[in-house]
């Protein structure tokens, strides 16, 4: 039998206690992948935001609350191409489907973005919450769509719309089937992608129709605006809140992201500092429990001794022993956190945040948990190192 | 009988593979003398009993051949090898020592050939090379057939004759056994004797062994009796 045989025969003598310390340093080491893949998948989602090609300003009304939520008159989607570095606007109208009646035919069934409920067969009005942005089609890249699967709305039918991949995979829907929205059908003419997790689980139709749908005539709740390629976001931002104070407010892109990035920064943070905490916790779980298996052992450890191991060999075998317990409980967190993440974030949160498997989350928890198997086992392993033979072989 | 440092007739071999002069060694800060003053030879090959009541200090007599404890004065020279000075002495006990205990002291979790395997990790031997020589003493000690048992299974005559087996695995130029029949009754304890002295002569070994009890002394080409720490002549 090799030495790394026997390293990983010990750890299961005493099965009850070996498990224990390997629930307890999993459970560290789940948290820590959880986090990562979740924060990894909105990070990710955040810079597909800052796209080349999709507006760097967004205009909406001064002091409204929500995205989407105020008001401008659809003038000022062309006044605000006088303005200096402005390139090119677009008029978005957001609205929140608020259908409660499909149609007999065209129910939606699916997941709402929202609630995540998860309707099978005909249930009319779970499709409540739903996004959906009434925008010129030829300005679409405004917004970051720009790989569309199948063709574009067309500006003068009332009829169609495109959906995000998001939204069509939950809501089973693609090319060419019907959706019903504001209690109108629609066909659905493509689907597009772009890597945010909030568009792409919403819908986009021709202006005039959500207007009408909305009673939103000339109306529109954010511009968004192309700036010149020398200009500057932040400027010209300010450039039309000077134009038009009180009325409109601006926010850029990057801002927004970096906003955005910051939060997650701060969740990252968090996540070294549970790290942190795990190392601890789990740390003096595996001292405990690699202190006990040695103290059980003492006079084994007396034999290996009197049979001339050295003091080495008998060091390597406790630190083994108790980094085979921290790396099996590492793939037990990790394979947990994966399931946990993918389950939670597929029916909570409808698909709508991608989690990411970015190999470095997967290596810190295995850093993690190969230190917490060092630190736990170097006391108990130099403890045992360091008994006397005779001692040891006469301890009952 | 005498104190050992002449030999003995019998031997054919008159070289000293133990010689211990003046050894002294206290516990408890100097309170509880172990060894006082001992004096002791061994001639290479020979068996040798060392007999004396309890707390006589043949234990730690046998502890301080086999390197496990260091004296505190005197010299001790094992196989060559001065033990005073020498600071590899696990290395010494992996090369030349073979441990025998009064409780067998086999690794539970490991099978009857892994716990043999054991003294051979310190070795430069690969893994069926262990196995094989495992295997090979194994049959020594007619416990081929037991070899993927674990030692909870074996009879106390059978864990015993692995430990021997486990013992004699590297080739030691001397087999230490503390009490090996101890924990065993007679009939058992015999059969392990006689396999102890076949082993003995069949693979050359030095063989010194600790009891108290006068009839397994007797079965040594020698019996020392220790008192108070010293050879009584």
């Amino acid at each position: 039998m090799s030495y790394l045989k026997l390293i990983l025969k010990n750890p299961f003598r005493n099965k009850t206690r070996g498990l224990l310390a390997i629930v307890g340093i999993a459970i560290g080491i789940m948290v820590i992948v959880a986090l990562g893949m979740v924060t990894g998948g909105l990070k990710a989602s955040t810079t597909s935001t800052l796209k080349a090609g999709a507006a760097e300003v967004s205009v909406m009304q001064t002091g409204a609350g929500n995205y989407g939520s105020g008001r401008i008159n659809e003038s000022r989607v062309t006044d605000l191409l006088n303005i200096s570095g402005v390139k090119e606007t677009a008029g978005m109208l957001r609205a929140t489907n608020t259908s409660t009646s499909g149609s007999s035919t065209t129910d939606v069934s699916g997941t709402s973005a929202e609630t995540g409920t998860a309707s099978t067969g005909s249930s009319p009005g779970s499709f409540a919450g739903f996004s959906v942005t009434g925008m010129d089609p030829d300005k679409l890249s405004l917004a970051g769509i720009e790989n569309i699967d199948g063709a574009l709305y067309s500006n003068e039918s009332a009829n169609e719309v495109i959906i995000g991949k998001t939204a069509s995979t939950n809501l089973d829907k693609s090319v060419g089937d019907t959706i019903n929205l504001f209690g109108r059908d629609f066909t659905i003419t493509g689907v597009y992608e772009t890597g945010s997790f909030i568009t792409d689980a919403g819908a986009f139709m021709s202006l005039s129709t959500l207007q009408n749908l909305t009673n939103n005539d000339n109306q529109v709740s954010n511009i968004a605006v192309k700036i010149d390629e020398n200009a500057n976001a932040t400027q010209v931002g300010k450039a039309i809140e000077t134009e038009y104070p009180n009325e409109l407010s601006t926010t850029t892109a990057a801002s927004m992201a970096s906003r955005m990035n910051s939060a997650l920064n701060t969740i990252d943070t968090a996540n070294w500092a549970i790290s942190l905490l795990a190392i601890i916790i789990g740390g003096v779980g595996v001292v405990n429990t690699m202190v006990m298996s040695v103290f059980e052992r003492t006079r084994e450890i007396g034999v290996l001794k009197a049979v001339g191991w050295k003091e080495k060999r008998i060091l390597g075998m406790i630190l083994g022993e108790s980094v085979v317990l921290t790396l099996i409980a590492a793939v037990i967190g990790t394979v947990l956190a994966v399931i946990g993440v993918v389950i939670i974030l597929s029916v909570y949160f409808g698909g709508t945040i991608e989690p990411s498997f970015a190999p470095d989350i997967f290596i810190r928890a295995f850093i993690v948990a190969f230190v917490v198997g060092i630190i736990g086992g170097l006391y108990p392993a130099y403890r045992a190192s360091q008994l006397s033979p005779t001692e040891a072989l006469r301890y009952e | 009988m005498n104190n050992g440092v002449n030999g003995d007739e019998n031997m054919d071999n008159e070289e000293n593979i133990i010689e211990i002069r003046n050894l002294k060694k206290s516990y408890d800060h100097g309170k509880i003398k172990a060894l006082n003053g001992l004096n002791l030879d061994v001639k290479k090959g020979e068996f040798l009993s060392i007999m004396g009541p309890s707390g006589s200090g043949k234990s730690t007599l046998l502890n301080m051949i086999g390197a496990l404890d260091v004296a505190d004065e005197g010299t001790i020279q094992v196989a060559g090898i001065d033990l005073t000075k020498n600071k590899k002495l696990d290395e010494f006990r992996s090369k030349e020592i073979g441990f025998v205990f009064q409780m067998h002291n086999l690794i539970p979790n490991l099978t009857v050939l892994e716990n043999v395997e054991i003294p051979m990790y310190e070795t430069k031997l690969s893994t069926s090379q262990m196995r094989e020589r495992a295997l090979e003493l194994l049959k020594s000690v007619n416990l081929e057939d037991r070899k993927d048992q674990i030692p909870t299974k074996l009879s106390g005559g059978e864990r015993q004759r692995v430990a021997i087996a486990r013992a004699l695995v590297n080739h030691p130029s001397i087999i230490l056994a503390d009490e090996p029949t101890g924990s065993l009754d007679s009939k058992t304890g015999d059969k392990i004797l006689k396999l102890l002295r076949n082993l003995h002569s069949k693979e050359n070994v030095t063989l010194v062994m600790v009891t108290h009890e006068p009839y397994v002394g007797k079965m040594a080409d020698r019996i020392v009796n220790v008192l108070d720490g010293k050879i009584q002549n």
